[in-house]
């Protein structure tokens, strides 16, 4: 397999704290309404401890990504060395089809550029040698940088329950599943 | 509830009259109709199509930059309508232009093919996977069925007397094939996954929904009792339309609404 790099979310470390949104926002200072990573609670139809189940998601870098097949002027990108999506704003006319198709809702309108944006890995940070602003702010590692190709743990979900399964896509996102508390009786 | 994507309502719609148009005016003319009035008929297709193609620029927000959208032919369907339809609108101005080929029904049917190619093109651009009620030959339907009946509907104001029964007869048909679908669709959509079942119960809360459904039962009545289309019943018709798409627009409930629900 190629090299492709993925969000690892660990639900079992994840507190729903919001730090990955908040570094992204202050990475980028996209504007008011714009936003990149969402934290979004498990509904209790899933997971009935709502206080500690979350997904935390961006832009899932997929195989066949919805947002590159439909641009109609060629504004996505996915680099060949890490599979990374890149959305190239400057191309963009703002047609909006990109963030209509995607299934995970990670394009979003900027009203200012009148372009659409998302994230796009910090691929200059990675170019660089670091990890993701998202990745980088966790406190608790629940959120972390992982290569598909060389990932060894088998305790990880593509398609967790609250997550859009959309198997053509293939979205690199991995998730390791919220244990079910123990109850401690007096 | 999203954007209900006006400048996406006028360009849909009014590119499917002019669609419907071309449509009608081939298949009268190899049924050995009338020629005469052919320049005014594709005055009114060219027209149409004129006011659909500026209404889309507004949907963009650089719409300078319009051209630019021929560049993902590959794999974009958004690309390729916007090629039928420049096409489309190609043979349109040649026909208004040059008057005397307007009459040629080789025209009508050439005009109809790339009508075609706009209407399927259209139909997979709305029909992405993050909208499960329209991921799949529903959206083409739509535009299909609103093309024919849009076509019939004005194209009896050109269609001889000889041929207006013929006009009648479409158009009942088509409303009839619309009504069904509108009806069918959200139903079904009630016993699908959790995001179809909110686009169902969202369309059948609607508004628009409801217009429309109103518009086309208007329709009905008045060409079954009348056994002929009034002048005015296109115009209404074409009211019905352009609300019916907003709803399409407005209603259909995206997969990114539920994330961490139940899919
Ligand atoms: S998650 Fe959406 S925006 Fe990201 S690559 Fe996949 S289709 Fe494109
Ligand atoms: S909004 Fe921009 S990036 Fe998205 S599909 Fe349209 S042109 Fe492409």
């Amino acid at each position: 397999m190629k090299k492709q790099y993925a969000f690892l979310v660990d639900s079992e470390r994840c507190i729903g704290c919001f730090t990955c949104a908040m570094a992204c926002r202050n990475y980028y200072h996209q504007e008011e309404g714009v936003v990149w990573r969402q934290v979004y609670p498990l509904s209790e139809e899933i997971y009935p401890h709502r206080e500690r189940a979350f997904l935390s998601l961006a832009c899932n870098h997929c195989e066949d990504p919805a947002c590159l097949n439909v641009c109609p002027v060629n504004a996505y990108t996915k680099r060949e060395e890490d599979g990374v999506v890149v959305h190239h704003q400057e191309k963009c006319i703002g047609c909006g089809n990109c963030i209509r198709s995607c299934p995970y809702g990670a394009p979003k309108y900027n009203p200012v550029e009148k372009r659409a944006e998302k994230c796009s890995f910090c691929h200059e940070r990675l170019d660089a040698g670091l990890k993701p602003a998202c990745v980088q702010s966790c406190p608790t590692k629940a959120l972390q940088l992982v290569d598909l190709a060389e990932m060894q743990q088998t305790n990880q979900v593509q398609y967790p329950a609250g997550y859009p399964k959309m198997e053509k896509l293939n979205p690199s996102t991995r998730f390791i599943l919220p244990k079910t508390p123990k109850m401690v009786r007096r | 509830m999203q954007s209900m994507e006006f400048p996406l309502v006028l360009f849909t719609v009014l590119s499917q009259a002019a669609i419907g148009l071309t449509l009608m005016r081939a298949v009268r003319t190899t049924s050995g109709g009338e020629e005469a009035a052919g320049r005014t008929e594709w005055l009114l297709i060219a027209g149409l199509m004129v006011a659909g193609l500026l209404g889309s620029l507004f949907h963009l927000g650089h719409p300078l930059s319009a051209p630019m959208a021929l560049t993902h032919l590959g794999t974009a369907w958004l690309s390729r309508e916007v090629l039928f339809a420049g096409l489309f609108m190609g043979v349109a101005a040649l026909a208004v232009v040059a008057g005397n080929v307007a009459g040629k029904p080789a025209l009508a049917w050439l005009g109809t093919a790339l009508g075609l190619g706009v209407i399927l093109s259209a139909g997979m651009t709305y029909a992405p996977p993050a909208l499960p009620a329209l991921n799949n030959a529903l959206p083409a339907a739509f535009f299909l069925t609103s093309a024919v009946l849009l076509g019939a509907g004005f194209g009896s104001w050109f269609a001889d007397e000889g041929l207006r029964p013929l006009m009648v007869r479409i158009f009942t048909g088509a409303v009839v094939v619309g009504l069904v679908l509108y009806l069918v669709a959200p139903c079904v959509w009630l016993s699908g996954g959790e995001v179809m079942r909110m686009t169902g119960q969202a369309w059948l809360a609607s508004g628009f929904y409801w217009a429309h459904l109103g518009v086309l039962a208007v329709a009905l009545a008045v060409a079954w009792k009348t056994r002929d289309i009034p002048a005015w019943l296109p115009v209404l018709v074409l009211i019905g339309e352009l609300v019916g798409r907003a709803g399409f627009f407005a209603d259909t409930v995206h997969t990114a609404a539920n994330m961490g629900g139940l899919y």
